[in-house]
């Protein structure tokens, strides 16, 4: 059980894709790449969850971490390509009041545009 | 560091006559070697008391007393020593002073006139938490890698779950919690409220480790403190929410679900901050899952407002509060354990004992996952009305 990341750089955005789950056996793993990939440009980041099985309490701070120094680089963080059982976890935790959720990747990217 | 009883307690009381009888009526824990009492009259003698004497482990204090009063003590004590846990003692439904006492970090609270046996058990289970505490701290001083510091979060965690629970005719009540091996931040407790009604939480912080523990520690206790005289469990996460928010620089956050039950009319309140909602299983082995009240978890946002949602149980309707170290339970093919069979496990006991039914839950989650090791605690909390009740 783990969770990998890979990235892509987008016109306005570096989308990266999380897959696997997200736990808090490997919460910093998760937290370290987003890091490297905040670390790495002033951007906005994607977090693209399609492939993403589960993610725990743990991995939800690890979102929020991400957001809060995104928002200091005056960058945002946006979540998209949620699966049901993903979605309901945002749902209930009232992540999806905190965080922008869109259906797909190409939805994401065209909120960045807008 | 990890100090043997007896254990010194310093008892603050303006009433001369409670000196003679605190000593007659804990005469055997004294003569066991268990306790020690020493007193002061007022805040101001406590706090010269707690100079000189560096050896007083918890301190039982009266409010109204003159020259400086036990919630102004409170504030006091941590500079003396801030390992030293304090129990007020409270006129019976003054309910404004036990809160502002719990927020001012008070570990629990007893009421007058005082009930010795009550006061026992709540030094007890006060005493039992501080060693608990002192162990903690002491190996956090020699802590040389994350295992280390997993094993005294761990500690702290455990030393907060009540392991007594209220003998209430009208209802039963019983929770556990297991922990992972190496994560979590899972606790439930219990409060008694005015007028036999009582309130109950389950909650689930972010993270791992000392920081969290501390977090959840503040939690419960700020929880216990806003419980008590508040207008319902709404009102009680919004409580909560602000002063969490307030002092939180790690960006930790706790899901919680707090609920609270009238044993008079059967009424039971709930407000979710993040969490799962509540589960009703009817006598009959049908259940459901109470609607969701839509609150954000707690210490992300300030001025939040949470939603309360009550509902009438029937004798012999149960609730069943977790987190979701129960439902995503999961198997080595990542199968989780779900709802359904959370409900079956549940429904499958009609007896009357709730800790039963609770035991339940956990056998069916062991049965169900094998020998995949769990990767986040696990806590449930069952509460019935009693047929009777």
């Amino acid at each position: 059980m783990s969770v990998s990341t890979e990235w892509a750089w987008n016109d306005n955005a570096i989308v990266v894709t999380a897959d696997g789950r997200v736990d808090g056996t490997n919460a910093r793993d998760f937290q370290s790449a987003l890091e490297a990939v905040i670390e790495a440009s002033d951007q906005a980041v994607i977090l693209d969850m399609e492939r993403l099985t589960y993610i725990s309490s743990a991995g939800l701070r690890v979102i929020l971490l991400a957001a809060k120094s995104l928002q200091r680089k005056d960058a945002t963080l946006s979540i998209c390509s949620l699966s049901d059982p993903i979605r309901e976890i945002f749902s209930v935790s009232g992540f999806d009041q905190i965080i922008p959720i869109h259906a797909t990747q190409a939805e994401a990217l065209a909120a960045r545009k807008s | 560091m990890v100090v043997k009883p007896p254990y010194k307690i310093l008892v603050v009381d303006d009433e001369p006559d409670l000196e003679p009888l605190m000593l007659q009526r804990m005469r055997r824990n004294i003569r066991r070697g268990q306790y020690n009492f020493v007193f002061a009259r007022n805040g101001v003698q406590a706090l010269d008391r707690l100079h000189q004497e560096d050896d007083i482990d918890m301190v039982v204090s009266d409010i109204n007393m003159p020259e400086m009063d036990g919630l102004t003590l409170l504030q006091q004590i941590p500079k003396v020593d801030p390992n030293i846990r304090s129990i007020i003692v409270s006129a019976y439904g003054d309910m404004e002073n036990i809160r502002t006492a719990m927020n001012r970090g008070a570990f629990d609270f007893v009421t007058k006139p005082i009930d010795f046996r009550d006061l026992r058990v709540t030094i007890d289970r006060t005493l039992q938490h501080l060693m608990e505490w002192r162990e903690a701290l002491a190996s956090r001083d020699q802590l040389v890698a994350l295992q280390n510091e997993l094993t005294v979060a761990s500690k702290m965690q455990q030393s907060i779950l009540p392991t007594h629970f209220p003998d209430h005719p009208g209802y039963q009540l019983f929770a556990n919690m297991e922990p992972a091996r190496s994560v979590g931040g899972d606790f439930f407790d219990v409060v008694t409220l005015e007028n036999e009604r009582i309130g109950m939480t389950v909650a689930d912080v972010s993270d791992k480790g000392v920081p969290a523990a501390l977090f959840m520690m503040s939690t419960r206790t700020l929880i216990k403190g806003a419980a008590i005289g508040s207008a319902g469990p709404g009102d009680v996460l919004r409580e909560v929410n602000n002063l969490l928010f307030e002092d939180n620089e790690t960006e930790m956050f706790v899901t919680v679900l707090y609920a609270e039950y009238n044993p008079a009319n059967g009424e039971f309140v709930y407000a979710s901050g993040g969490h799962d909602p509540p589960l009703l299983v009817r006598p009959d082995g049908s259940s459901t899952s109470l609607p969701l009240t839509g609150g954000i978890a707690l210490g992300l946002l300030p001025d939040l407002n949470y939603r309360q949602n009550s509902v009438i149980l029937e004798p012999g309707e149960t609730i069943v509060l977790y987190t979701d170290g129960v439902s995503e339970a999961m198997t080595s093919d990542e199968e989780q354990f779900g709802l359904e069979r959370l409900r079956d496990a549940v429904a499958a006991d009609p007896g009357e004992d709730a800790a039963a039914a609770n035991e339940a839950v956990f056998e069916a989650v062991s049965d169900f996952v094998g020998d995949n090791p769990p990767s986040d605690d696990i806590t449930c909390l069952t509460f019935r009305r009693t047929v009777s009740g």
